[in-house]
């Protein structure tokens, strides 16, 4: 979309007076604070109740650290009743990563009390950023006019990082091309989460800090200085552009500690909250088991 | 200032001009108040801007993300609304959420804070010295007026409908943009464009400043550039249009405190000062020292 395209008339003139939306904040008090719960207690509880409507939550972490699991979760609990801290709503999954985990959804939707979950969870895949941008064009319509008698409320993509692989080499001016593409989904996922009261949910990669102590990676973004997993110095990917492209960025790291004299191993899972601008600094141990993802309190 | 002149006048006219250009005490009351800084909650923060965010004035605060921009933004429109009694200046807020950063559940424990820290920084007085009603949660958030916006046409749009909000609330003391940027850091096929637009933007803002006694408080984005073999962090957009702000703030972490300083200010020196995000909002690092007010 270009400036030109604008009529460049009235954004001189001033003359475009039409009154933008203003809302008085004490009726929005109930939908702004609205929460889709992770489909556990201890977990909502660090988040303050779970994934706020009308903002974009980041989860970060390496491969197998729980991202997948816990958007497969949520993709359930968005069906629960808002009594039960869902959104009695469908969802819409956009995964970048292969193979879509289906029999993993088809074992937590068969333990799960509802009937038909799947029926209300729609997928596509994306193979890069024009591919994303074009869904996210036509899921307006889907979620604006529903097929199902449920609206759409969530959004997950899976993962953003896997989008950005290919296509964009290190020079500058792709680094540039790829930023202006971060800004232009997040304002449309952000434009999109505040219309129609969506949660929305990106996942990404990290990518191992290395470099000089004045290099980019060493900088510190959020509650912590280091961020940790299996035992190697990681930060979310995608940079600082993207950093500045979501409102809550939470961190998922493991930690395989060796037991009894190397015969066995425990895999040690923590979540915590890098920057958000309703949570303070909060961490939760959880573990993934048959039935999901659920925090632990030592 | 006014009341000077009159009096210069009268002596030469003999009395007439008395009634001209005087001014009630009111008003040079009133006109004292506005000139007040709003306080950001910090007081080694207030002191290096020399007592807090300043009227009539535009500030561009900038910094990485979880830095505190929007705690601060939110603390800022909170403040503003401190009651005259109490020290504050009594005005309302507009609050422009290009981000959707803004949460009503953290709006309302940073005004618990700040009515908390009223009645504590007062108790030696035995009632309250305003009106109950007036010192409620509800009642402040009543008085942000949130404007929710979701693309650069619609900020543009936000920005000139302002111009005729402003004369029908004159008593906003305080606009915050969050952030002002976002929305531009995408394509645009004219930049040169964009820069025109941006810097309209900020001398329409900079000229509500200055007519309507308000300070404007603009957070901003930070990105790193390759500079001379090193990164540096920049604000986003750069000098292109931020000329236009009177002074310039950024937050940073150094170790594992939150600290701001003054980057650009006609009259302040450069200088920073640590500060603390707390559950309360935002604090001084040295959280122990009260200051009494006294009226």
């Amino acid at each position: 979309m270009s400036l030109d395209r604008v009529d460049k008339n009235w954004l001189f003139r001033g003359q475009f007076m039409a009154r933008p939306h203003i809302e008085p904040l004490n009726p929005l008090l109930h939908l702004s604070s609205q929460k889709l719960t992770l489909g556990c207690p201890l977990l909502d509880h660090r988040l303050r109740g779970g994934l706020p409507v009308g903002s974009v939550t980041e989860i970060a972490g390496e491969s197998a650290s729980g991202k997948t699991q816990i958007c497969l979760q949520i993709l359930l609990s968005a069906l629960l009743p808002p009594s039960r801290g869902g959104l009695s709503a469908a969802s819409l999954f956009i995964h970048s990563e292969f193979p879509f985990p289906l029999r993993r959804l088809r074992a937590l939707s068969s333990s799960s009390s509802l009937s038909d979950p799947l029926d209300h969870i729609f997928v596509a895949a994306a193979h890069s950023p024009h591919d994303l941008l074009s869904l996210l064009a036509a899921a307006e319509s889907l979620v604006a006019r529903p097929p199902t008698r449920l609206p759409i409320r969530l959004i997950v993509i899976d993962s953003i990082a896997a989008l950005f692989r290919s296509d964009f080499d290190n020079t500058p001016s792709d680094l540039k091309k790829r930023s202006f593409l971060f800004f232009k989904i997040a304002a449309k996922l952000k434009e999109q989460a505040r219309r129609f009261g969506l949660v929305v949910v990106v996942t990404n990669q990290v990518v191992d800090v290395v470099g000089s102590e004045d290099g980019p990676g060493r900088l510190r973004v959020g509650n912590y200085a280091y961020l940790c997993s299996s035992g190697r110095q990681v930060c979310p990917a995608l940079g600082i552009s993207w950093a500045n492209c979501v409102n809550t960025r939470l961190f998922l790291s493991r930690k395989d500690m060796i037991v009894e004299n190397n015969a066995s191993s425990r895999t040690t899972r923590r979540m915590q909250v890098v920057f958000a601008p309703h949570l303070p600094e909060a961490s939760c141990e959880f573990v993934i088991v048959r039935d999901g993802v659920f925090g632990v309190d030592l | 200032m006014s009341a000077s002149i009159a009096m210069a006048e009268s002596s030469r006219s003999g009395g007439h001009a008395l009634l001209d250009g005087a001014q009630t005490a009111w008003d040079m009351l009133s006109e004292e108040q506005m000139q007040k800084p709003i306080t950001t909650g910090c007081e080694e923060l207030d002191t290096i801007l020399g007592g807090g965010i300043q009227c009539k004035a535009v500030t561009e605060i900038g910094g990485i993300p979880g830095i505190g921009k929007t705690q601060l933004g939110i603390q800022l429109a909170v403040n503003v609304q401190i009651p005259v009694q109490y020290g504050g200046l009594g005005g309302k807020a507009v609050y422009i959420d290009t981000e959707g950063s803004f949460m009503v559940e953290r709006a309302h424990q940073i005004i618990e804070g700040c009515i908390a820290d009223l009645f504590e920084n007062f108790e030696h007085r035995k009632q309250s010295l305003v009106c109950p009603d007036i010192l409620q949660p509800n009642s402040f958030l009543a008085n942000i007026f949130y404007f929710r916006i979701c693309s650069y046409t619609e900020q543009i749009a936000a920005v000139n409908y302002l111009e005729k909000f402003l004369e029908e609330h004159q008593d906003v003391n305080i606009i915050v943009v969050d952030s002002i940027t976002f929305h531009f850091r995408r394509d645009f096929d004219d930049l040169a464009m964009r820069t025109r637009v941006l810097g309209g933007m900020s001398s329409k803002l900079m000229r509500f400043a200055k007519k309507h006694n308000l300070a404007v408080v603009l957070l901003n984005q930070v990105t790193t550039k390759f500079v001379d073999g090193s990164f540096q962090l920049t604000l986003a957009l750069g000098d292109s249009w931020s000329h236009a702000c009177t002074n310039r703030i950024i937050l940073y972490w150094n170790g594992n405190e939150r600290h701001a300083y003054i980057d650009k200010s006609p009259s302040l020196r450069s200088a920073s000062a640590p500060f603390q995000v707390t559950s309360k909002g935002i604090r001084n690092v040295t959280s122990n020292c009260k200051r009494v007010r006294m009226m």
